[in-house]
């Protein structure tokens, strides 16, 4: 079938599914909340109703797209790579401690070096499972989920007894970073910092990546027959190491502009998951930056929405997880493409 | 504290917490072993245990009954699991991401009926919960070193340890084992000679549900009296480790459990030791590092061996 | 003979749109063996399918003892007393023998009948196992054993449950020919005991040595069935093609140049570690196509692996041009004008989920011809992908089509495709047509010869006798990994002649007159 028309089918197929997702969420606040209606215009038009929450919703959405990007390329090279939270604390580790102990730079000079220090650790914590799997053939799934561990535990022990700072009392924190690289609001009145540009850059980096590049041909083609690949020449372990590296990147740079824009420095224990949610939004984009970008924001949206709820009504937010379950199932259901591609697609090709 | 540790080692006390951690782990490594033997792996396991720890407390302490809390929890994972399997058979999700979502919906929809039941946010302990029993043997009792070792477990212990020559004579002495068998490695033969690929698999995840359930009850009513917000802590992903290590073979997964139970065991023991010379956060790190040893040390032997039969 | 089973009049069509079969008449009477021939695409296995109760039919009706029945999956067909033996096993390998044999219907003991009774097992194995003279060790997990021994596992399988009527789907195509014959007698010896066998196969002269009749179906439809005593097999193929198939490609005599591969005493194990390649030795030259003739698995997949860097070799020499071909990566190979149509286009020689763009532009990615700065020049791949569609009758929309799409002769021409347009030296083709219609084989053979009188050297690998003899100039034989005769493809050549080598008699008797020396 036309490549045109497959694309056409996979969005309404998604379509349908963000739908259907919504509607089990709906279900849920209707059974179970004493003022349901209430509940659910919180949920659904809090979110843009005034200025503050749609900054909100971008900052979530920022390093959303990081962690759907890092998933979205790993998973389009084959690799089940689930490391992303721990590749983003190292990566936002090690950016934090340039943005703290490296002095005298102007900030043009700093933010870039900070950027690639961050890309450097997660790339280089990535390395470590990668190089599991090509010279060990270890099991991606389960040496990524404990190195997640491992690496939060350590810049764990880090941060609370080397590189604290001491007026951080309980919370243990770094000391603030040099002012003049943190990302701050774009506009006056909306909240939203300038980790947004740099997502935005990122997408359309990563697409051209992926999809007009050498690197990115070789990734795809290794994802999608690994035996093509090796009869081509393709270098499937160099290949399968780079691509855990790039998402190991990306993953870096969404702890360290989650560092930069919201929190000022590195803090212990600063993200809530926000690697696995990448795990949910690759899924949801079916591993296209563009999808990634929109997936991104809808999910912000949800949780945004969800959180305004719990504070407005009787609903807990974690309604939201209801919602974000059924979207993950409903967009994997395969027997949804392929009955809208056998209902309304395809004269068979001869 | 090396001295502290080694008498706890003496005095059998490892054994005895060193059996404590590996139920929950040996209990859902078979379930998952069955599942995976099935050609379904469920990786959900710990969503499961979440779900089933949850139900089992709320159902334990409003009845007053840890029976009824526990087949309150194993009925409950059944469910998901019924619904995993709906998901990935009918709908054609990926096995994989339906664990994946099992996960992350037990992690929050345990959180969501925490608040909406409870009212509380972090953790649920009632009082007067009547946990799951420990076994007391009389005679046994008063001998030494046996004594200690076979005295005072709890009963999910014994069931557990049950279980392994339940899933020994379910794979190898039944038909249904066959059968799971053959539809995981060739359900294209299975299904020629008529037998019900579908429903035997989602059999499978059902079997993969009543032991995570007997898991997870003994989580919130038998280790601990509580229910804490994702209170597995990556247990269900150190059973999915043993299951990979487990050769496809309960007693393999018995002693894969040991081993990780084992390193539990010491990170408990080492960090409520006082005078431990050792940060807390490598000691917890302990449980995850042992796993990514043990399955790259597998994996190498198993690329060798393949490696030296080529080379002829 | 009375009537065991009728099919008329069977349609079916499936959801993607393709139709099958289109109005198939069968009639099997009660103790004959009965051959089912039809080119591929025919609808013989779906026809074959929907007998099994594995799919239903759009529209027909079955008949079995002249009552209409209706299966609805594989055990109502088994009740009737029906089984089938698959062209590919359908087996689990890390099972027994025995284990496999009764899948599905163990005997059981104990309460409840939960449990398996594995003395009355064996004892019902073994008795089968003497019954029908089928022997294998019941014991054995099944991938420790040899394909022959696989087949009588089947066969073993669908009499345990009770088949009197038993489809043996495309049954010599993995054979030694001893195996066949092998094969053959135990055929023979159930239709004795009253059996009914239906024989699907594209190799008429299996159909004239051992069927009763034979029934010839061409796209979807029943052409005719016939008496085999009073048919030969140009009448069957004329009916099966509409004209004679020939595997007879017009060209001319070969003018072979210089040594372009030169292979000395290569050694190779397989997958298993067992030694698949034995001393090989065989000179290719510009301008000639060396067929290498054999049964599939005596070392052809592996002697291809080796030379195009897709396994290692244990020892020997590979020179190309003089340059040591061995310890090179596949890249380099590749790049040295080696062109490789593997054996399996489905998982090796395309992406399926890829375009046909992106299968073809596969080496060329890396020629600066085809970048842009860092990007990739999609305008110019997609020029070239337009062209070579063109130039190889790549029937197909357009170049962004999923490759997957394709019918099995398009997705070959994508491979051939790629493999020619890089004008190699050397090009290795294995099984380059099977499964592809008629017209893509001529087309492809076409091509190969094209590229042969260009001053190419081509190595043929195929298992179809009949298509080494119609494209070589010259004939290896292997068996059991070494190459037994090398004969010069004349007029005077026979398939007797090479298929006396295939069975290793050729060093058997070469031994023999040493030994009486």
């Amino acid at each position: 079938m036309k490549k045109g028309n497959a694309t056409i089918l996979e969005f309404a197929g998604i379509a349908v599914a963000v739908i259907l997702a919504l509607l089990c969420g709906f279900a849920v606040i209707l059974v179970t909340s004493d003022e349901p209606l209430s509940a659910l215009t919180s949920l659904l038009l809090d979110p843009v109703s005034n200025l503050f929450n749609i900054g909100t919703v971008l900052n979530k959405a920022v390093p959303l797209i990081f962690t759907g990007l890092a998933l979205s390329v790993v998973f389009q090279s084959g690799v089940f790579s689930m490391g992303a939270e721990g590749q983003l604390y190292a990566g936002g580790f090690l950016g934090a401690l340039a943005g703290v102990y490296i002095h005298g730079l102007t900030p043009w000079l700093h933010l870039p070096l900070v950027l690639i220090c961050a890309m450097a650790g997660g790339a280089l914590f990535a390395a470590i499972a990668g190089l599991l799997k090509t010279y060990a053939n270890a099991n991606e799934i389960v040496t990524t989920l404990m190195l997640n561990f491992v690496a939060i535990l350590s810049t764990s022990y880090f941060v609370n007894n080397v590189f604290k700072d001491p007026s951080s009392g309980g919370f243990a924190r770094m000391p603030y970073v040099n002012p003049g690289i943190l990302l701050g609001k774009l506009f006056p009145g909306l909240p939203a910092h300038a980790g947004i540009v740099i997502a935005l850059l990122a997408v359309v980096v990563v697409y051209l990546m992926l999809y007009k590049t050498k690197v990115g041909y070789e990734l795809r083609i290794v994802g999608k027959s690994g035996h093509f690949a090796r009869y081509g020449g393709i270098a499937t372990n160099r290949v399968v190491l780079t691509s855990i590296m790039i998402s190991g990147a990306l993953a870096g740079l969404a702890g360290i502009v989650e560092i930069l824009g919201v929190h000022g420095t590195y803090k212990d224990n600063f993200s809530a998951g926000l690697g696995f949610d990448g795990i949910i939004i690759a899924l949801l984009a079916r591993n296209h930056p563009i999808g990634v970008l929109i997936a991104s924001l809808l999910y912000a949206y949800i949780q945004v929405g969800a959180q305004t709820m719990q504070v407005g009504s009787d609903m807990p937010r974690e309604v939201a997880v209801i919602i974000q379950v059924m979207l993950v199932l409903l967009v994997s259901s395969q027997a949804i493409f392929v009955y809208l591609k056998q209902k309304y697609g395809l004269k068979a090709v001869k | 504290m090396w001295q502290a540790l080694w008498s706890q080692i003496m005095d059998l006390t490892l054994v005895v917490v060193l059996l404590r951690f590996m139920t929950p782990i040996l209990l859902s490594a078979l379930g998952g072993l069955i599942s995976e033997i099935a050609g379904v792996i469920n990786i959900g396991l710990e969503g499961l245990m979440l779900i089933s720890a949850f139900a089992s407390i709320a159902v334990g302490s409003a009845t007053g009954s840890w029976v009824l809390g526990t087949l309150a929890g194993v009925a409950a994972s059944v469910i998901i699991c019924y619904g995993m399997g709906f998901f990935s058979i009918k709908l054609k999700v990926d096995i994989i991401i339906a664990g994946f979502a099992v996960n992350i919906f037990g992690s929050g929809f345990t959180i969501f009926m925490m608040s909406r039941i409870y009212g509380v946010a972090g953790n649920y302990s009632p009082i007067d919960l009547k946990n799951i029993p420990t076994i007391n043997i009389p005679f046994i009792q008063q001998i030494p070193v046996l004594g200690k070792l076979l005295n005072g477990h709890s009963l999910m212990v014994w069931l557990a340890l049950i279980s392994v020559i339940f899933c020994m004579l379910m794979i190898y002495r039944t038909p249904y084992g066959v059968h799971l068998r053959s539809v995981g490695e060739a359900p294209e033969a299975a299904k020629s000679l008529g037998i019900p690929v579908n429903r035997i698999q989602y059999s499978a995840l059902a079997w993969s549900g009543v032991l995570a359930g007997l898991a997870g009850a003994y989580l919130s009513m038998g280790m601990t009296s509580m229910f804490v917000k994702d209170m597995t802590a990556g247990t269900g992903f150190l059973a999915l480790a043993v299951v990979l290590l487990g050769n496809r073979n309960p007693v393999g997964i018995l002693f894969g459990s040991v081993i990780f139970g084992l390193a539990s065991a010491v990170t408990t023991l080492v960090q409520t030791t006082p005078g431990s010379p050792v940060p807390s956060q490598f000691i917890q790190m302990i449980p995850y590092v042992v796993t990514i040893i043990a399955l790259v040390f597998f994996a190498v032997r198993k690329k060798r061996r393949r490696m030296a039969l080529a080379q002829g | 003979m009375s009537i065991l089973l009728q099919m008329k009049d069977i349609h079916k069509v499936y959801p993607n749109g393709t139709a099958a079969n289109r109005g198939v008449d069968l009639t099997i009477h009660e103790g004959e063996i009965h051959a089912l021939v039809g080119e591929n695409g025919a609808g013989k296995s779906t026809l074959m399918k929907i007998m099994f109760g594995l799919e239903a039919p759009t529209s027909g009706t079955i008949e079995y003892k002249g009552a209409p029945v209706t299966f609805h999956g594989p055990k109502d067909a088994i009740k009737y007393g029906m089984g089938m033996v698959h062209q590919h096993f359908m087996l689990a390998p890390s099972l027994t023998v025995s284990e496999n044999i009764v899948l599905g219907e163990e005997p059981r003991k104990g309460p409840f009948s939960l449990f398996r009774d594995r003395n009355k097992e064996s004892e019902e194995i073994e008795k089968l196992i003497r019954t029908y003279g089928l022997k294998v060790d019941p014991h054995a997990k099944v991938d420790t054993i040899p394909v022959g021994q696989k087949q009588r596992v089947e066969i073993l399988k669908v009499l345990y449950k009770g088949a009197r009527l038993i489809i043996l789907d495309e049954p010599t195509a993995v054979l030694t020919p001893q195996e066949t014959d092998e094969l053959f007698d135990s055929i023979k010896s159930l239709i004795k005991q009253g059996y009914t066998i239906i024989f699907i196969t594209h190799k008429l002269r299996e159909v004239m040595e051992i069927s009763n009749r034979v029934t010839v179906l061409k796209a979807g439809k029943t052409i005719a069935t016939l008496m085999t005593k009073d048919t030969n097999p140009e009448e069957i193929s004329r009916l099966m093609v509409g004209r004679e198939i020939l595997f007879r490609v017009d060209k001319q005599p070969s003018v072979p140049k210089d040594v372009v591969l030169s292979v000395k005493e290569l050694c190779a194990s397989d997958d298993k570690g067992a030694p698949a390649l034995c001393g090989i030795s065989l000179d290719i030259r510009a301008g000639e196509v060396v067929g290498i003739a054999g049964v599939e698995g005596n070392g052809q997949t592996e002697l291809v692996e080796t030379i195009t860097g897709l396994r290692k070799a244990t020892s020997g020499e590979i020179r190309y041009f003089n340059e040591e071909l061995i310890g090179k990566s596949i890249a380099q190979i590749r790049a040295m004008k080696i062109g490789h149509v593997p054996e399996d286009r489905q998982t090796t020689g395309a992406s399926l989920t890829s375009t046909i763009a992106e299968n073809l532009i596969l080496d060329h990615y890396r020629n600066p011809e085809f970048k842009w700065g860092p990007f990739l020049h999609k305008k110019k791949i997609k020029q070239f992908t337009k062209i070579m569609m063109d130039v190889y009758d790549v029937r197909a929309q357009n170049e962004d089509v999923m490759a997957g799409s394709l019918s099995g002769g398009n997705l070959q021409k994508v491979v051939i495709a790629r493999e020619l347009s890089k004008n190699p030296k050397l090009l290795i083709v294995s099984q380059p047509t099977r499964g592809v219609d008629i017209g893509a084989i001529e087309f492809i053979h076409r091509e190969i010869i094209k590229k042969r009188d260009g001053g190419a050297a081509v190595l043929l690998v195929s298992a179809e006798l009949s298509e080494v003899m119609a494209l070589s100039d010259r004939i290896a034989v292997v068996y059991e990994g070494e190459i037994v005769a090398v004969l010069e493809n004349t007029s005077e050549l026979t398939e007797a002649e090479i298929g006396y080598y295939m069975l290793g008699l050729g060093i058997k008797k070469q031994k023999e007159e040493v030994a009486a020396q």
